[in-house]
């Protein structure tokens, strides 16, 4: 359908193809390079109409009605009616919703903090959000159109290129793109299927996720001459907020323990030496 | 002998391949079946939304018995999940009936498969931990959450493969180690003799 078709232009890597009234997802998070004042008002409007009724009470004239615009204006605007204007909505929210993914990143200082803030935002975001609610509630096959299978691999693409920029202050482009899409498919994994054990609106109960599952999965944190990894966030400074990836040993008994550097796993370099407090059987 | 239930479903299924789901009525079932409609509606009361939401699970469970066949005979966590992960994706991608499902109707398919998904989950998670237990978790993990994590990752990747090539085993086996067990176990799977090197690649076991 239409939205789904705008919906890939903010994956598409054109911008200059398209019509110039419709640009990037870049350009529609603030509505600047917009030709017309109207646009942002009619997206709103028809996010409202959705937020109340779904898609069957989000016609050109209920949108028309809730903007306080005429049918004739919205169409001046988006001539496609409906379905074009379906597809900026979700370019508007998706722009919106990387605006304040960046905001919330780029004011962290630690690799664990950025990651936990962005999957905290972006939960807390698509969980709260009004339309998305209704539809998922009452329309849930609208939604999941966009989000399973192929079309999530276009939104993991999207998410990948908006969220790896973030991360290579700590590690490679390649890694930065590979940590991205991956903390895309956690945000998408909690959001469709909430966990009764990990609230991921709550920015500890991400701090914890990222910590323990996270972080020692970075290659990048993995430096093969330290024997500790470096730049965990709170973790690393051990303030008992959950376990502490510098300490953690093989938890069954009669396993030697494993040296911090070791105990990051399918490390191929040699064991080191120097084996801390042993824990023989 | 396959139960009546199971043979209807079975008939299903076929008339789904055929036509697919919002063009198979209950008559199509019953007359591919070689039963009559009454009797259809009484295993399925609640008629053709019932006979589709049911034959959708059918196939999902089918679906996973096989990947529980593929891999039962893995002896290591990795090795569970590395070929699960292949077997997995390349199912789905040479599933025809689910391909034209999607293509062609997939809001037939999407909230039932959307409602399972927790009991699947819950199904790959049960199958992981004693996986997860005889490998040995990283201190503080807590198993059934890593095994819940680890389902959550697993049917991720192999519904939306993203940047991956998972048909590739190097590939496989990278993921595994580093976005699935990384944070939820320490080192390799323990050996006999103590050793702590790299478990053995996935192609190098059969």
């Amino acid at each position: 359908m239409g939205a789904e078709g705008a919906a890939l232009s903010i994956v598409e890597p054109a911008p200059g193809a398209r019509d110039p009234d419709e640009r990037t997802a870049g350009a529609s998070a603030t509505g600047a390079d917009r030709v017309s004042p109207h646009r942002v008002r009619i997206v709103d409007a028809a996010l409202a109409c959705l937020a109340l009724g779904g898609t069957t009470k989000t016609t050109v004239d209920d949108i028309a009605r809730q903007a306080g615009l005429s049918r004739a204006t919205v169409y001046r605007v988006f001539a496609g009616g409906r379905d074009e204007i379906l597809g900026a909505v979700v370019d508007t929210e998706l722009g919106r919703l990387f605006a304040a993914l960046g905001a919330r990143m780029g004011a962290a200082d630690d690799l664990g903090e950025v990651l936990a803030a962005g999957v905290c935002e972006a939960v807390t975001r698509i969980d709260r959000h009004p339309a998305l609610r209704y539809l998922v509630e009452h329309e849930p096959a609208t939604v999941l159109g966009h989000l399973a299978f192929d079309a999530s691999n276009r939104l993991l693409a999207a998410a990948t290129g908006f969220v790896a920029p973030f991360l290579v202050r700590w590690m490679d482009p390649d890694e930065a793109c590979r940590v991205a899409e991956w903390a895309t498919r956690i945000v998408l994994s909690y959001t469709i299927s909430p966990s009764p054990e990990t609230d991921l609106t709550d920015i500890d109960d991400a701090r914890r996720l990222v910590g323990t599952f996270v972080l020692p999965g970075i290659r990048a944190l993995r430096a093969p001459d330290r024997s500790v990894p470096i730049a965990l966030g709170p973790f690393a400074a051990g303030d008992g907020t959950g376990p502490s990836p510098t300490t953690r040993r093989r938890s069954t008994p009669g396993q030697g323990a494993t040296d911090p550097a070791r105990r990051l796993p399918f490390d191929r370099k040699p064991p080191h030496t120097n084996r801390p407090q042993g824990e023989t059987s | 002998m396959v139960d009546t239930r199971q043979r209807i479903l079975g008939a299903t299924y076929a008339c789904v391949a055929r036509w697919g789901l919002s063009k198979t009525t209950v008559e199509d079932a019953a007359r591919e079946a070689g039963l009559s409609r009454a009797t259809v509606y009484r295993y399925f009361p609640g008629g053709r939304e019932e006979l589709i939401h049911d034959v959708v699970t059918w196939e999902l469970m089918r679906f996973f018995g096989r990947l529980y066949e593929e891999v039962q005979g893995a002896e290591s966590l990795e090795a569970v999940m590395e070929r699960g992960i292949r077997f997995a994706h390349r199912s789905i991608v040479e599933h025809e009936v689910l391909q034209r499902v999607l293509q062609t109707e997939p809001e037939m398919l999407l909230p039932t498969l959307t409602i399972e998904s927790n009991r699947v989950r819950q199904g790959i998670a049960e199958f992981l931990l004693p996986y997860l237990l005889r490998h040995g978790m990283a201190e503080g993990v807590d198993p059934g959450r890593a095994a819940d994590f680890l389902a959550r990752m697993v049917l991720s990747y192999i519904s939306s493969p993203g940047r991956w090539d998972l048909d590739d085993p190097g590939e496989v086996r990278e993921l595994v180690r580093s976005e699935l067990l990384a944070g939820v176990v320490v080192g390799p799977e323990p050996r006999a003799d103590g050793g702590g090197e790299v478990p053995p690649a996935l192609d190098d076991e059969t």
